[in-house]
């Protein structure tokens, strides 16, 4: 009787696991399809003219760095257009959902806040992902077409893509969150103030160490620990250089991610229970 | 007004409106003051080490635009006053080039090619930046010996040989260097001024520099020492035909003939061609390059 028992308990307990990722993946495919029609890809063309345009004209500019300017130009654009659709499509995922009344619908079914908020975000990284192969391969094929044919750099842009979306992945569960409790144009500020202070973060460590108040030398440490050190997904210029992050390297940074990403994403999830939309 | 006109009329605004917006740009164009040289030159804002802080991780794309801009700032002048060499731009007031260099090589320490022009065209503008601007980049790439090969250019530019021949011994050492810096080291140490030295730094140059302005520069420069041994070999010519007849060939066709007898390449006037193909000019029992050869005249 008891062993019966388990196993239904057990069989349920799968069945609503399965459900649940069902469910985050539907709102996942769900919010990818709403980007994709909110044309959010159209940047891809902007990028490509970039690209082309650099491919062409930047070695008459550059006294023959094109493959290096090619490499900072493409990584530097993906990483802003990838910033840049975190922050704005991030803070408007769940806010849109809010102003339309369609989060009503939403909660109305079986789905969980938590899955709500975790598929809107898998959602708009899929997008990103999409972005960002996207624009690798353009940058790829520009190598080819500098270099006429197999470019040596090739492989090694390929880690700081990995990187660069791992920053990007950082900066959305960080939209979401501010979106989960704030305005739109506030989170904006508020994720852009994140990714410029993610960037620093370095200094504050330095900062910290050289003041003299052991309250102010808490404060700075505090905050380095606390906020995303981003400088660390920065590997566009080593790459430019033909370097890539050791595979050591790139699996700490993606486990720092996904251990920060967690955390934002918690964060997110306690702050939207609390929501009434009642 | 039905919706086809509507769309017609906007379209006409849009279509004249960019026309007559040309229009006015041109005007203001001509109207507007003339720059003030000066104020292209400027200091910069923000030093390198501010603008790294500033990059947010763009640090390459921002040492790439300061490379551009460099490469800019010395094309510009260039154009302004005449065609010089890259090596003797002392005369065109570069001071903003140190600075340029200096922080696109802060933002991105590993770009060597701000380094390699650093070491060509700042020792005519000022020396110390030069060698600085260098031992920087050696600082910052221990291993890359093409940046030893630039500093003891320098040095070798200043007629300090020991310091020259120091610098290719110590990127002798590194792994990857050719040998011919060992070489130098020698040559640099036993007979640095020599014309057969000078030949050897230029050959090396352009064989190794991967900036086509920095190749020209050692062809030009290789060109100019070759024309220096035929105005050396002219001159004694000269002086032995003064010794000769007791004065001095009042053209090129008094003595063309013997010029084809020892297959000295000659234009139609008889005059010899120098290494780039420009006919020397004779002055009385001597002779000095065309102003519009190519070869440097210093």
């Amino acid at each position: 009787m008891e062993t019966t028992a388990a196993i239904t308990q057990s069989t349920r307990r799968t069945e609503s696991r399965q459900g649940k990722l069902w469910r985050i993946s539907a709102i996942a495919r769900n919010a990818f399809r709403e980007a994709v029609r909110d044309r959010v890809l159209y940047n891809l063309v902007l990028f490509v003219l970039l690209l082309t345009g650099a491919s062409v004209f930047i070695g008459e500019l550059s006294g023959g760095q094109e493959r290096k300017v090619i490499v900072d130009l493409g990584l530097s654009a993906m990483l802003l257009f990838g910033v840049f659709i975190a922050i704005f499509v991030g803070v408007g995922l769940v806010y849109k959902e809010i102003e339309r009344r369609t989060i009503y619908a939403v909660f109305s079914k079986p789905v969980g806040r938590g899955e709500f908020l975790v598929g809107k975000y898998l959602g708009l990284c899929l997008t990103l992902l999409v972005n960002v192969l996207v624009m690798g391969v353009g940058v790829s094929l520009a190598l080819v077409y500098v270099s006429h044919g197999w470019d040596q750099l090739i492989p090694t842009i390929w880690p700081a893509v990995l990187l660069i979306y791992m920053e990007l992945m950082l900066l959305t569960a960080t939209a979401l969150l501010f979106s989960s409790f704030s305005s739109p144009a506030l989170s904006a500020l508020l994720t852009f103030m994140v990714f410029i202070i993610g960037h620093f973060s370095t200094d504050l460590k330095s900062l910290a160490a050289s003041l003299g108040g052991s309250g102010a030398r808490w404060l700075f440490t505090s905050l380095y620990y606390l906020l995303p050190n981003l400088s660390n997904y920065s590997f566009i210029t080593p790459a430019a250089h033909g370097r890539a992050p050791s595979p050591g390297f790139v699996f700490a940074t993606a486990l720092y991610a996904f251990v920060y990403i967690a955390v934002i994403l918690a964060a997110a999830t306690l702050v939207f229970s609390r929501r009434n939309f009642k | 007004m039905n919706d086809r006109n509507r769309t017609i009329a906007l379209g006409l605004v849009v279509v004249i409106g960019i026309a007559c917006a040309a229009l006015l740009v041109q005007r203001i164009d001509t109207l507007r003051p003339p720059e003030d040289p000066n104020a292209i030159d400027e200091s910069l804002y923000v030093n390198g080490k501010t603008a790294r802080r500033m990059s947010l991780g763009f640090n390459g794309l921002a040492a790439d635009w300061y490379w551009m801009r460099s490469l800019q700032y010395v094309g510009r002048k260039i154009i302004n006053d005449n065609d010089v060499p890259l090596d003797n731009l002392g005369l065109l007031n570069l001071k903003l080039l140190a600075p340029l260099l200096d922080t696109a090589t802060t933002l991105d320490p590993e770009f060597l090619d701000p380094y390699e022009y650093a070491a060509i065209v700042l020792p005519a503008i000022n020396v110390n930046d030069a060698i600085r601007i260098t031992k920087k980049g050696i600082d910052a790439n221990p291993n890359a010996w093409r940046l030893y090969q630039h500093l003891g250019y320098i040095y070798w530019q200043q007629h300090d040989y020991q310091a020259a021949s120091e610098i290719y011994g110590r990127g002798a050492q590194i792994e990857g260097a050719p040998p011919w810096m060992e070489a130098m080291k020698a040559k640099m140490a036993a007979d640095g001024g020599s014309r057969a030295t000078a030949r050897e730094i230029y050959t090396r140059m352009y064989e190794q520099s991967a900036d086509e302005k920095v190749r020209d520069m050692a062809r030009r420069r290789l060109l100019q020492l070759d024309s220096l041994d035929q105005r050396e070999s002219l001159r004694k010519f000269l002086a032995a035909y003064q010794a000769r007849t007791g004065k001095c060939p009042s053209s090129w066709k008094e003595i063309e003939p013997v010029f084809r007898a020892l297959h000295v390449a000659v234009d139609a006037s008889g005059a010899p061609l120098d290494p780039s193909g420009a006919p020397f000019v004779l002055r009385p029992c001597d002779v000095e390059l065309d102003p519009k050869s190519e070869i440097p005249a210093k």
